[in-house]
C-alpha cells in the first residue's frame, strides 16, 4: 500500500536525491542489475510496522523508486513487531503468502530449507560495503548459503537522564557492572530511579537479560549446542540481576516493549534500556511545542552498555533479516529488489530517514554521513559490530529462537529477581526447557 | 417492554411466551408496597455501583480519545478524570487519514455474510435434530456441542492451510469461512431451544394437509422463530465483530483488515501506542454494535427466554 | 443439516483431528515432524501427572517448593486456567445473577439500562483488552491516581496491578468478569421472565420472604439456564486467548499463562507446533468435564417436561 499522501510526506521529509537526478540514476540502475525481473512480477513484502514515521516514509519512496525503475509493484504490508513471525511461520507451513518477509532475529533459521537463497546478492553487497559484520553473516546465512539479506540493526542502548546521573554523583556513564549497580542504587536513592522490562517484552526485555547473562560469562549453550546454562557464573550473573532489580522502580515485572517508553517520558524512571525512540518521541513532541518533552529530549544520551567480567561487550540488538519465500513466483523480483535496496543511493537515505533507530550491517556504513549530525545517537553506529547473535555461541538456528520465544533467559531472570525461585531453582527450571528445546 | 409488539413484523403470529412476557414485567405485584427508601437501598444503590463499574472503562475510553495527548501521561497537572481541552483530532484522524471505513466496511460484510450463512446452516441442523427423528440425532446434537471444545488458538495452523490451499489468504472468504465453526454449534444451540417450543400439532396439520418438510419449515416455522433467529444473529455478529486471532492470521493487506486487528496494527509504532486513536477507534468500532443492541435488546431477551423455556 | 455437517466436519474436524494428530509428533513450523508417541506429553506432564497436579496447587497455594517431575510452566499454566475459569465464573455468576435480578424489577428507563449493562460486551475485546491494559498501568493507573486522592495511597505509593503475581491474576480475572457479566446476566435475565408471575403472587400471599422467594421459586426454575449459560461462560473463560495476551502475554512470572495461550506461545511462537498442540490437547478432558456438567443440567430439564415434547 502506497498512498499519495505518505510519499508526499517522504518527499518533504526527506532532502536526499532531487527527483529528477534519482529517476536518471534509476534507468542506469535497471540497465546495470544483476538480476532482471521476471515480467509481469509483482511482490508483497510484510515486516514490522515502523517505529518512526520518517523511516517508513524513505522506505515508501525507496519502494516507489523500485516501481519507478523495474515496472515491479511492491505491495508494502505492515504487522506489530511481535506478529512477523507467526504469519512467517503459517505461509512457510502453508507455502503461500507474500513473497518477502522482513523480521527479527533469527527468522529465516525458523524454515532454511523455504527461504531463497540471495547468496549472490548479499556477496555483491558484502563486497561493495567492504565486508559484512559478523554478526550478520550468521544471522544471514546457513549452511553456507545466504537465505536472508540482513538489512539492518535496531540498536538497544542505555537511555538516561545526565542531570539524574549527575545528581547521584557520576559524571559520566560507568562503563563496568560494578559502576552500573552503584549508579542504578545511587538513582534509587535521589529518587529518580531507573527500571528495565522484565515483562514479556521481546525486544527490550531480551536485550537486557542476555547482556546481563554474557557480561558474566554465563551461557544457554555452548558452541556444540549443549546446555551450559547451569554455571557458577550464571548464578554470579543473576546476584547482579537480583540487585539490579531491588534498585529499580516497582512494576518492571510487567513491563512490556512500550511501557519504558511511556515512564521515561512521564520522568517516572530516569534510566532504561530503549531503542533511540524515547529520544524520538521526546523531539517529535518537542517540536509541536511541548516543553517538557523539549527538556527531556535535550537531558537525555544513550550510551553503549557496560562490560561485565567477561571484559568485551555483551550486547544484543535486535537484528532485521529481509527474506525472500521460495514459493514466491517472482525469485528474480526479489533478488533484483534486494539489490536495489542496498545500492548506496537508496540505502543511505532511507538509513537516515530511520534517524539512528535502524543501523547499517556493512562496515561501508560507518561513513554514511548522517552518523556525524547528532552525537546523541552515535551509541547506535556501531550495533551490528558489537552485538552477539541469538544464542551466541551454539547454532542459531530454530533453537535459539525457540528459546527466545519462550522467553528461557528473561524468565529465568524474572524469576531469580523476584525471588519467586531461588536462584539455583530459577537456572533449574531454565536449564529443564533448555534441555528440552535443544535436544 | 409493554410496547414490544412495535417491534415485531405485524403479520407475523407472535408465539405463545411472548404474551406471557408482556405480562411478565406487571408482575412486581409486590413491589408497590416498597418504600422509596428501600427501594434506593435494594435497587437503585447496588444497581448503581454495578453500572459505574461496567460503564467506567468505556468512559475512560472516550476520555482517552479525546484527551490532548500532551495530558495523557500526566496525572499531576491535570485532573485525569475530566479535560477542559477536549479535542477530535484522533476521530479526525481515524476517519480522513487512516483506512478506517475499509475496515468497518469489511469487518461489517464478513460478520454479516458469516453470520448468516451459519445462522441458514443452523436452522438446518436445528431443525433436523429436534424434528426428524432419525436415529442418532441426539448424538449429532451432542456432536455439535462438542464442537465448542476445540480451542481456536491451535484450529488455525491447520485452518490455514485449508484456507491457503483453497487460494482464501488474504481475502475475506478466509474469514466469512472460518466464523462459522465458532458460530454454528451457538446458533444450533439456540435454535433447538427455539423450535421446541413450537407445537409441534402445527406441523401435524400441515402435514396432513400434503406440505412438504421444506415448506412446513419456511411457511411455519421460520416466521414463528423470528424472535431466536434475531437473537442468534445478534450473537453471532458480537463474536465475528470480536475475533481477533483468525482476522490476523488469515488476513495481512490493510484493504482486507477487520476493525480490531486493523486498529492494533496500525496505530502501534514499534514500542509506542497511539493510545488516542486506538481508543478513538475502538469507540467509533462498536458504533454499529450499539446500535444494533439498543434496537434489539428487548428482542435479544425475549428469544433467550423462548430458545430456554423449552 | 447436510451444509452445517460439511462446515463442520471442513473446518473444525479435520482441524480438530490434525491437532490431536500434531500432539503425537515433533512437528516444526515448516516441517511435518514424525512420530514420537506421547513424549510431549511426558515433558508437559512428568512422568507423574498426579503427584505434580497436586505438587502445582500446593507450591502456588501453600508456598511449598516441591520440584515437579514436568515442565513447570505448563503446570503453571494449568493451575492458573483452573483458578481463573473457576473464580472468574463463580464472580461473573454471582454478579450476573444479581444483577438479573435487579434488572427484572420495575423501573423506569428500562429497554435504555438493559442497553447500556451490554456494552462492555459490545467493544471488542481486544480494544477494551487495551484500555484495560492502561488502567492497569503500574505508573499511569487512573485507579492509583483515584486512591491516592482519596487518600487511601500515598502520594509515592504504586499498586503493582500486572508486575506481581496475586495482583496479575486478580486484574485479569477482573477484566475477564467486567466483559463476561453483561451476558450472562442478560441471558438470565431472559431466564426470569419466563417464571410466570402467578407463582409470585401465590408465594406473597402466603407470606414468603424475598429470599425464600428466590429459593425456593425463582432458583429452581432457573437452574436449567443457568447450566446452559455457565457452560458457555466456563467454556469461553477457559479458552480466554485475547484478554490475556494483550494484558500480560502470561507474565508476569507466567501467573497468568493459561494453556491456551502458553499454547500459542510454543506452538507459534516458538515454532514447535508438537507441544503447542499437546498443550490445547490437554485442555479438552478439562472442557469435557465442564460439558459433562451442563449435559447433566440439561438431561434433568428433559425428565421435568417430561419425553413428549421431545
Amino acid at each position: 500500500m502506497i498512498s499519495r499522501r505518505s510519499i508526499l510526506q517522504g518527499a518533504t521529509a526527506l532532502g536526499g536525491l532531487a527527483v529528477a537526478d534519482l529517476a536518471g540514476w534509476t534507468k542506469a540502475w535497471a540497465q546495470s542489475a544483476m538480476h532482471k525481473p521476471e515480467a509481469g512480477a509483482k511482490l508483497q513484502l510484510l515486516r514490522w510496522k515502523r517505529f518512526v514515521q520518517s523511516e517508513e516514509d524513505a522506505f515508501l519512496k525507496l519502494v516507489a523508486a523500485y516501481t519507478k525503475a523495474t515496472g515491479v509493484a511492491v505491495e508494502v504490508l505492515n504487522e506489530s513487531l511481535d506478529d512477523v513471525q507467526p504469519k512467517a511461520s503459517v505461509a512457510a507451513n502453508v507455502g503461500s503468502g507474500p513473497d518477502m518477509f522482513w523480521g527479527l532475529y533469527s527468522l529465516p533459521h525458523l524454515f532454511p530449507d523455504k527461504c531463497l537463497d540471495v547468496t549472490d546478492v548479499c556477496e555483491a553487497v558484502g563486497k561493495k560495503y567492504g565486508g559484512w559484520a559478523k554478526s550478520a553473516e550468521v544471522y544471514g546465512k546457513s549452511g553456507g548459503k545466504w537465505v536472508a539479506l540482513p538489512v539492518a540493526y535496531n540498536a538497544n542502548l542505555i537511555n538516561y537522564r545526565i542531570s539524574a546521573m549527575k545528581e547521584a554523583g557520576f559524571s559520566e556513564m560507568p562503563t563496568d557492572t560494578d559502576g552500573f549497580l552503584a549508579l542504578n542504587q545511587a538513582l534509587k536513592k535521589i529518587g529518580k530511579p531507573g527500571g528495565m522490562a522484565l515483562g514479556h517484552a521481546s525486544g527490550d526485555g531480551n536485550a537486557w537479560v542476555h547482556w546481563l547473562l554474557w557480561a558474566f560469562g554465563g551461557n544457554l549453550v555452548d558452541k556444540d549446542d549443549k546446555v551450559i546454562i547451569n554455571s557458577p557464573e550464571t548464578e554470579a550473573a543473576l546476584e547482579y540481576g537480583k540487585k539490579l532489580f531491588e534498585a529499580w522502580i516497582p512494576g518492571v515485572a510487567s513491563w512490556n516493549d512500550a511501557f519504558n517508553n511511556k515512564a521515561f517520558l512521564a520522568e517516572e524512571v530516569w534510566l532504561t534500556n530503549n531503542g533511540v525512540s524515547i529520544y524520538a518521541a521526546a523531539n517529535r513532541n518537542a517540536a509541536k511545542g511541548d516543553a517538557k518533552a523539549a527538556k527531556i529530549a535535550a537531558d537525555m544520551d544513550h550510551s553503549f552498555w557496560p562490560n561485565g567480567p567477561v571484559g568485551e561487550p555483551t550486547e544484543f540488538h535486535i537484528a532485521y533479516p529481509l527474506l525472500g519465500m521460495k514459493y514466491s513466483k517472482y525469485p528474480n523480483a526479489i533478488k533484483s529488489f534486494m539489490e536495489f535496496m542496498m545500492a548506496v543511493e537508496n540505502y543511505e537515505p532511507w538509513l537516515e530517514g530511520a534517524v539512528a533507530y535502524l543501523s547499517h550491517p556493512v562496515k561501508g556504513g560507518d561513513d554514511f554521513a548522517f552518523w556525524g549530525k547528532d552525537p546523541k545517537l552515535a551509541p547506535a553506529k556501531p550495533a551490528a559490530f558489537r552485538t552477539r547473535t541469538a544464542g551466541h555461541d551454539g547454532s542459531v538456528g530454530e533453537k535459539a529462537a525457540a528459546a527466545l520465544a519462550d522467553f528461557i533467559v528473561l524468565d529465568m531472570v524474572a524469576n531469580a529477581c523476584s525471588g519467586r525461585e531461588s536462584i539455583k531453582g530459577a537456572i533449574r527450571i531454565a536449564e529443564r526447557q533448555a534441555k528440552r528445546l535443544y535436544r | 417492554m409493554t410496547d414490544e409488539s412495535a417491534f415485531k413484523p405485524a403479520a407475523q403470529p407472535a408465539p405463545p411466551e411472548a404474551r406471557t412476557q408482556a405480562k411478565a414485567d406487571h408482575r412486581e405485584g409486590m413491589e408497590h408496597l416498597e418504600t422509596p427508601l428501600s427501594r434506593t437501598v435494594t435497587l437503585w444503590i447496588p444497581l448503581g455501583i454495578i453500572m459505574l463499574v461496567l460503564l467506567f472503562p468505556f468512559y475512560w475510553m472516550t476520555l482517552t480519545a479525546i484527551k490532548p495527548d500532551s495530558e495523557l501521561i500526566d496525572l499531576k497537572t491535570t485532573n485525569p478524570l475530566w479535560t477542559w481541552n477536549p479535542t477530535f483530532k484522533h476521530f479526525y484522524a481515524l476517519l480522513f487519514e487512516t483506512e478506517y471505513p475499509t475496515w468497518l466496511w469489511n469487518t461489517m460484510m464478513v460478520a454479516i455474510v458469516s453470520t448468516i450463512l451459519s445462522i441458514m446452516a443452523s436452522v438446518g441442523a436445528a431443525y433436523a435434530i429436534v424434528r426428524l427423528k432419525y436415529k442418532g440425532a441426539n448424538y449429532v446434537g451432542a456432536a455439535i456441542f462438542l464442537a465448542y471444545l476445540v480451542p481456536p488458538s491451535i484450529l488455525f495452523i491447520p485452518l490455514s492451510t485449508i484456507v491457503t490451499s483453497y487460494g482464501l489468504y488474504d481475502t475475506p472468504f478466509a474469514l466469512i469461512l472460518t466464523y462459522p465453526t465458532i458460530l454454528i454449534p451457538f446458533s444450533t444451540w439456540l435454535l433447538m431451544g427455539y423450535f421446541k417450543t413450537i407445537p409441534f400439532e402445527l406441523e401435524e396439520c400441515a402435514l396432513i394437509d400434503g406440505a412438504t418438510r421444506w415448506q412446513i419449515l419456511t411457511k411455519i416455522i421460520l416466521p414463528l422463530a423470528v424472535p431466536g433467529l434475531i437473537s442468534a444473529f445478534i450473537f453471532c455478529f458480537t463474536l465475528c465483530w470480536n475475533e481477533y486471532i483468525y482476522a490476523l492470521v488469515f488476513i495481512a493487506s490493510p484493504d482486507n483488515k477487520t476493525v480490531p486487528v486493523a486498529i492494533v496494527t496500525s496505530f502501534t509504532d514499534g514500542d509506542v501506542f497511539r493510545w488516542g486513536s486506538i481508543m478513538a477507534g475502538a469507540l467509533v468500532g462498536s458504533l454499529p454494535l450499539v446500535v444494533l443492541y439498543t434496537f434489539f435488546v428487548e428482542h435479544y431477551v425475549s428469544a433467550m427466554t423462548g430458545a430456554v423455556k423449552e | 443439516m447436510l451444509p452445517a455437517a460439511a462446515f463442520l466436519l471442513l473446518f473444525l474436524a479435520y482441524p480438530l483431528g490434525l491437532g490431536v494428530y500434531l500432539s503425537f509428533t515433533d512437528a516444526r513450523v515448516g516441517r511435518a515432524g514424525s512420530w514420537v508417541g506421547l513424549e510431549n506429553y511426558e515433558f508437559l506432564a512428568g512422568k507423574n501427572p498426579l503427584w505434580d497436579f497436586f505438587a502445582i496447587i500446593s507450591n502456588e497455594v501453600v508456598g511449598t517448593k516441591y520440584e515437579l517431575t514436568g515442565d513447570p510452566v505448563f503446570w503453571l499454566s494449568v493451575f492458573n486456567t483452573l483458578l481463573y475459569t473457576v473464580v472468574a465464573s463463580a464472580l461473573k455468576f454471582a454478579i450476573g445473577l444479581y444483577l438479573a435480578l435487579l434488572l427484572n424489577r420495575h423501573m423506569p428507563f428500562k429497554a435504555i439500562i438493559r442497553a447500556v449493562v451490554l456494552v462492555p460486551f459490545i467493544v471488542p475485546t481486544v480494544l477494551s483488552a487495551i484500555a484495560f491494559w492502561w488502567i492497569f498501568d503500574t505508573n499511569f493507573s487512573i485507579l492509583t491516581w483515584m486512591l491516592r486522592s482519596i487518600g487511601v495511597l500515598g502520594e509515592k505509593e504504586v499498586i503493582n496491578y500486572l508486575g506481581d503475581p496475586l495482583n496479575a491474576r486478580a486484574s485479569v480475572i477482573f477484566a475477564n468478569v467486567w466483559r463476561g457479566v453483561p451476558f450472562i446476566a442478560i441471558t438470565l435475565l431472559a431466564g426470569l421472565q419466563t417464571v410466570s408471575p402467578s407463582l409470585y403472587e401465590a408465594a406473597t400471599i402466603d407470606g414468603a420472604s424475598r429470599w425464600q422467594i428466590f429459593r425456593y421459586i425463582t432458583y429452581p426454575l432457573l437452574t436449567p439456564i443457568i447450566a446452559v449459560v455457565m457452560t458457555f461462560s466456563v467454556l469461553f473463560t477457559f479458552t480466554d486467548f485475547q484478554l490475556i495476551w494483550v494484558l500480560t502475554r502470561g507474565g508476569p512470572f507466567n501467573s497468568t499463562h493459561l494453556m491456551a495461550t502458553l499454547s500459542y506461545q510454543s506452538g507459534i511462537l516458538g515454532g514447535r507446533l508438537g507441544d503447542g498442540a499437546a498443550i490445547s490437547t490437554a485442555m479438552i478432558p478439562f472442557l469435557l468435564a465442564a460439558i459433562m456438567f451442563s449435559w447433566f443440567g440439561l438431561q434433568r430439564r428433559k425428565w421435568q417436561h417430561g419425553e413428549g415434547n421431545d
